[in-house]
């Protein structure tokens, strides 16, 4: 009996219009997505490469240690082509530094270089499947029992020894499987355009989670269609049905989800950035008093000049070309603020630890509000699903601050900050004294510096007193005599593939709690069928 | 005669359970939008007191210590939360809301660390435009769909044509009545959030505030017709009701969804600029250019004496050097506003999009008001860059060679703070918001009279039995 009613309805509406219209819909909108998504996941690709090798190119060509700053980048995540989560808004670019722990990943975001664009919206698989398979299952179901009510049929088929649980499991098998083929069909057009883009490969793992998400879209479909089910089963006309099903699905799939980050972002406060940026510059003001201070016990001078100098931020310093003193002031100089340095990177992260917790604070409140619409809930699993959500994100960038745990180790064990490779390439037994020096670079014009000073005094030009002391090149006094660093034995950030089921305990809550609105709402349903009156 | 279908046509509307839900949902969302933006606006304004704060100390520090100082020294001035925000937010939290800028030159604009959550999925602002863009095209299509298909099923439409009344003035009467029912849906709705902000929130009422909300309903007027005029083209292309409805769904999809989302894809698929690394590359091989060909000795430093001869060759080099670098990056962004524009421009096929950018206009923020207060920067630069020139010339002990990097050879006297000009941004004037809008508005006249000219053909040879 079952079956016969689940093959007239699965023919009825296999033949009607809005069976093609949506095929039609399903056609357009699921390419589209996924190739608008494809081609952004090339540009990021390309873009990856290109900071890729500028990173790698920048670690390998140093000649001191203190310049040594790696920088991770992460590559893009080719699941993001079907959920892009947080994945075009946060950066993949991550600088490990001695004074501070990877804080934000910096990196272009989806708006790529014209900051402009971001004000525009775009849209990826899962938010066209939100919207277009729950569409499908309001349309299939809202007049299940009105319309058949309207026409008569109904009262028709009760006339029939047929009980009413197996009438509304017909019309929930018929449904089902008029939508499970085109489900399919999207979800192979897909794997197809993938498989035929030469730009992405999934590897076996992907594809796994691309049967997950279909899962989760099964479940988020029959939610739809038992709400379809339960209003049409509550209406006495097919009008009225409509009606109030489109009005549930704007509020469901469009406002719900905009007005739960919108009260998120107005009632659950997240800490100001202005704030902490205010914090770290004391913090970073109070760590240059402590290492001037620990400088003054230890009776090295603060101030320095060099021959060839360059520095830059966090403590980086590199120079040729001094004489002995003026080189073991700096490596002692290194010796007390680099360790200082390091130690001062724990008190800026708890402050910035502060500030992570209160974004990520407001995030999962937006996310728990809008638990309140299965679409909310489908987005949160896609999201996980597809690795681009924020416990996924968080997880890379821990493995950064473990990296740099790893290289801080690495260059603790070189006991590197009171060695002169900090500072300088150049071998110790070269160094000489001012006066050596002097000597030499005025081709032995000068003998002392004492001398040369003199002399230099009472020049009106100062350019004089440089143009006198390049006389004679000497060798070392720049960095283009000395090879770059050897840095094989130093820790390298691995990308780990991620595997089939990891990170997906949060999203397997969500799609328990979609299963259960689903049994829920199909009891619903059911109860509101058994009590319709079908005349 | 249309008097009478237009009374039957709204009394039919006002009935409706569809008015009734509309009507809800609309006040609802009102309210939300209206109390979350009450709520953050306060704590966004408090945030922007302590920012401009810091940015006012900041100059008076650097006045105290010298003209130069503060000539030289990179600024950035922050815009401030925009009071209609609740009109049309405009997206002003993705775009950007910094300008970095010295008495030499206005550098470049940014987006405030700090002013989006990065860890939010990027979503909408609930402002009016954001619900109405939505809502009320949707409720527009609801009200229209099944206007004349709907009618043919319960054959009332046979009816009505048996009487004397011409079926432009049926059509007529159909469309009015749903642009007067949506549009007074509307002014409920904004009338609750008015109500709610002004109670609320810390601005009171002003002409300039009547003014803008009198242009969101006119908007949402547009909008509402727009899509009562593509609803009518989807019921009269049918010949039932179930099809027109998918047929409306479809357009609906089309305009609110698949055409705004498109746009990143298609402005960087149209209209490609130049990446951030080759612009950076320029520079970097324009200033290596310089660098080489500058003479000897120009990169010396001793900041002790400001008439040492290498202080005029250093500000020689740093002047061309910036002068450079600004020409690459002022015409890069300019392509990038060129970008914006043309991406904008393509994407006004949909109405969802065009009612948009014309609230952007109607509320003076978003884009049109960052242009604003960019180019008024430059305008003020150059007042600021005036002011220091005028000062140094009066300066004796000032080499006046300029250099729009260093402190070392212009005047080194301090500056009354209050003497300094300072940059106040003004609210878009009347004709910097009509201009832009337009162009918008008239392609939105003529989209709507060229489907509506489409339902009235397809109306003229509809079959009614």
């Amino acid at each position: 009996m079952i079956a016969t009613i689940v093959r007239k309805e699965f023919l009825t509406n296999l033949v009607s219009p809005r069976f093609a219209i949506g095929f039609v819909l399903c056609l357009v909108l699921i390419p589209f997505s996924i190739l608008i998504n494809v081609s952004s996941y090339r540009e990021r690709t390309a873009q990856y490469r290109v900071d890729r090798d500028a990173a790698e190119k920048a670690a390998t060509e140093v000649r001191v240690y203190s310049k040594l700053r790696p920088e991770i980048v992460l590559p893009p995540e080719p699941l993001s082509v079907f959920g892009r989560g947080l994945s075009g808004q946060v950066g993949n670019r991550v600088r490990i530094w001695l004074g501070d722990k990877p804080f934000l990943a910096a990196g272009k975001t989806a708006a790529g270089d014209n900051p402009f664009l971001a004000s525009f919206f775009s849209v990826d698989f899962a938010d066209i499947a939100a919207i277009v398979f729950s569409l499908l299952a309001l349309i299939f179901s809202y007049d299940a029992f009105s319309r058949e009510r309207e026409d008569g049929t109904l009262k028709l088929q009760m006339s029939n020894s047929l009980s009413r649980s197996t009438a509304l499991a017909g019309k929930v098998l018929g449904i089902l499987t008029t939508l499970l083929p085109v489900l399919v069909f999207s979800f192979l057009l897909s794997g197809l355009l993938i498989l035929f883009s030469r730009d992405i490969a999934f590897s076996a793992g992907d594809w796994g989670r691309i049967g997950l998400l279909f899962a989760a879209s099964l479940v988020y479909l029959a939610v739809f269609v038992f709400i379809g089910l339960l209003v049409s089963a509550r209406s006495r006309s097919s009008v009225t049905s409509l009606v109030v099903c489109l009005f549930v699905w704007v509020l469901l799939v469009f406002v719900v989800p905009a007005v739960s980050a919108n009260f998120a972002e107005s009632f659950v406060g997240a800490a100001s950035r202005d704030n902490l940026d205010r914090v770290l510059r004391d913090l970073d003001a109070k760590r240059e008093t402590e290492i001037r201070a620990a400088f003054k016990a230890q009776g090295i001078p603060a101030g320095w000049s060099c021959w060839w100098c360059s520095s830059g931020d966090d403590g980086a310093m590199e120079t040729y070309g001094n004489d002995r003193e003026e080189f073991e002031n700096f490596r002692r100089r290194a010796a007390v603020s680099e360790p200082i340095r390091i130690d001062h990177a724990e008190k800026r992260w708890a402050a910035q630890k502060a500030y992570l917790d209160s974004l990520a604070r407001q995030a999962r409140a937006a996310e728990r509000f809008s638990f309140a619409s299965p679409t909310g809930i489908f987005r949160a699993v896609a999201a996980a699903v597809c690795r681009t959500d924020r416990a996924s994100h968080e997880r890379h960038m821990d493995r950064t601050r473990q990296y740099r745990e790893a290289f801080v180790r690495w260059l603790r064990g070189k006991d590197i900050f009171s060695s002169f490779p900090w500072v300088t390439p150049a071998d110790p037994s070269t160094f000489r004294t001012e006066d050596e020096l002097i000597e030499r670079r005025t081709a032995g014009e000068f003998k002392t510096a004492r001398e040369f000073e003199d002399w230099a005094s009472k020049q009106t030009d100062a350019r004089t007193r440089w143009l006198k002391l390049s006389t004679v090149d000497l060798p070392g006094d720049g960095p283009n005599d000395f090879p770059f660093l050897d840095v094989s034995d130093m820790p390298r950030f691995e990308v780990r593939p991620g595997s089939l089921f990891g990170g997906l305990g949060p999203s397997a809550f969500g799609l328990g709690l979609l299963l259960a609105a689903a049994v829920l709402l199909f009891y619903l349903g059911f109860i509101a069928f058994i009590r319709y009156d079908v005349r | 005669m249309f008097r009478t279908v237009l009374k039957r046509e709204i009394l039919h509307n006002l009935y409706s359970l569809r008015f009734l839900i509309s009507l809800a949902l609309v006040i609802a969302a009102f309210a939300a939008g209206a109390a979350s933006f009450v709520r953050s606006q306060a704590a966004d304004l408090e945030e922007h007191r302590e920012i401009q704060g810091q940015y006012l100390a900041n100059m008076r520090g650097l006045a105290e210590g010298s003209a130069t100082d503060l000539a030289v020294r990179r600024q950035t001035y922050t815009l401030k939360p925009r009071a209609s925000g609740f009109i049309a937010d405009a997206q002003e939290k993705y775009l950007p809301n910094a300008v970095v800028y010295s008495a030499w030159n206005v550098f470049a604009f940014q987006n405030r660390s700090g002013s989006a959550n990065p860890f939010l999925v990027r979503f909408d602002e609930l402002s009016w435009t954001f619900i109405a863009a939505l809502v009320v095209s949707f409720i527009a299509l609801l009200f229209t769909f099944d206007a004349v298909s709907g009618e043919k099923e319960t054959k009332t439409l046979a009816l009505s044509l048996a009487n004397p009344v011409s079926r432009g003035a049926l059509l007529g009467g159909k469309m009015a009545s749903a642009v007067l029912s949506v549009t007074a849906i509307v002014l409920m709705g904004a009338l609750t959030g008015l109500v709610i902000v002004i109670v609320l929130g810390q601005e009171g009422i002003s002409a300039a505030l009547a003014g803008e909300v009198l242009g969101f309903l006119a908007a949402a007027a547009l909008l509402a017709a727009t899509f009562a005029a593509f609803g009518l083209l989807a019921s009269v292309v049918a010949r039932n009701a179930n099809v027109s409805l998918l047929l409306a769904l479809t357009f609906w999809l089309a305009f609110a969804v698949v055409i705004p989302n498109s746009s990143t894809f298609l402005a960087k698929g149209l209209y490609p600029i130049e990446s951030a690394e080759t612009v950076q590359r320029n520079v970097t091989a324009a200033f290596g250019d310089l660098d080489k060909n500058a003479p000897p000795g120009s990169w010396m430093m001793n900041s002790g004496n400001p008439f040492l001869p290498q202080h005029e060759l250093r500000a020689n080099l740093q002047m061309k050097r910036l002068l450079a670098e600004k020409g690459i990056r002022d015409k890069y962004h300019q392509a990038m506003f060129r970008q914006f524009e043309r991406t904008r421009l393509l994407t006004a096929v949909s109405p969802v999009a065009l009612f948009e950018y014309l609230t952007e206009a109607v509320a003076g923020g978003g884009y049109l008001r960052f242009r604003k207060a960019w180019d008024d920067l430059h305008v003020y630069q150059g007042q600021l860059l005036g002011f220091f020139k005028a000062l140094d010339a009066a300066d004796k002990d000032s080499p006046h060679w300029f250099n729009p990097n260093e402190n070392v050879s212009t005047t080194r006297k301090p500056v009354a703070f209050e003497r300094v000009p300072q940059f106040e941004e003004r609210p878009l004037a009347l004709a910097d918001r009509v201009g832009p809008a337009l162009k918008y508005l008239i392609i939105n006249v003529f989209l709507l009279s060229a489907v509506y000219f489409l339902a009235f053909i397809a109306f003229v040879r509809y079959d009614v039995r």
